[in-house]
């Protein structure tokens, strides 16, 4: 598959030309949004998987699940919305860059996660009823692999800037 | 249950180490000052993380990477300052990789005027 051109349209398109013109700070700006973003998407995420996994029993799921789903959220849309404008400002600099390659296929892969845990049986109970050590063991799996996958891509995200 | 959020827990924090040790900037640059002379292919721009501009020398064009844009812009350096085809005279620590023409510019100089993003560095 070849990149290169996508991320010369990406450059050339309205919104990096936009990006670009918003003075000297915005570069920085945007990249705080970002952090912030990151920093509530996974700060969420580690509460709520780590109580999947098994931490702080004596706080029931359903009391941490919503707070957390819904700052998790809050912080995906802060990242997105951050993350594409800094991308169109110089995205012809990404072209060979591996970690690039890691991150994306890695939030794709947590999202597909998410979705696999939302329609679980047990995550759908989980509000309702107390959970079966069958199904506690499920969503301590989908736990384990969001984290898996969660911090490849601020890993690999990071990385980016390093390579 | 518990070890396996110990040892969790564990493997998190040696990734979060990772970056940490990782030095953004000059850590891939020789600690010798180099100074080239070249054409400009590439007007300064104050965009990302980094301002940045080409230059041509011989043969190869060099990716310059200045002080971030509001350091470089309050050293005197605006876009537009230096036209394409301009001659400039630069310092600064190139890549340790010497196979990359790529360098972390201190000090750019055309004609008379003396742009010093880095002073604290020469």
């Amino acid at each position: 598959m070849h990149l290169a051109p996508i991320f010369r349209w990406l450059e050339h398109s309205w919104l990096g030309v936009f990006t670009r013109s918003l003075g000297v700070w915005s570069y920085g700006v945007i990249n705080l949004a970002h952090i912030i973003g990151i920093t509530l998407l996974f700060g969420s995420i580690l509460i709520l998987d780590l109580r999947m996994l098994g931490a702080w029993r004596q706080v029931p799921l359903a009391v941490l699940s919503r707070p957390t789903t819904t700052m998790a959220q809050i912080g995906f849309v802060l990242a997105v919305s951050s993350g594409i404008p800094m991308l169109t400002v110089k995205t012809t600099d990404y072209i060979g860059n591996p970690f690039l390659l890691i991150k994306f296929p890695a939030i794709a892969l947590a999202l597909i996660n998410v979705w696999l845990v939302h329609r679980t049986a047990a995550w759908r109970a989980h509000r309702q009823r107390d959970l079966q050590p069958a199904e506690q063991r499920r969503l301590a799996q989908g736990a384990a692999v969001s984290l898996t996958f969660w911090l490849t891509a601020i890993t690999s995200g990071r990385m980016i800037g390093y390579w | 249950m518990t070890w396996i959020l110990r040892s969790g827990l564990a493997a998190a924090l040696m990734l979060a180490a990772g970056p940490a040790i990782a030095h953004h900037g000059w850590g891939g640059q020789e600690e010798a000052v180099t100074t080239l002379s070249g054409t400009v292919v590439q007007g300064v721009s104050l965009a990302g993380p980094h301002a940045t501009m080409k230059i041509k020398v011989g043969n190869d064009v060099w990716d310059l990477t200045l002080a971030p844009p509001a350091r470089t812009a309050s050293a005197g350096l605006k876009e537009g300052l230096i036209p394409v085809g301009a001659t400039v005279m630069v310092r600064g620590n190139r890549n340790l990789d010497h196979n990359r023409h790529e360098m972390k510019c201190i000090y750019i100089k055309q004609g008379a005027n003396e742009y010093h993003v880095y002073p604290d560095r020469e």
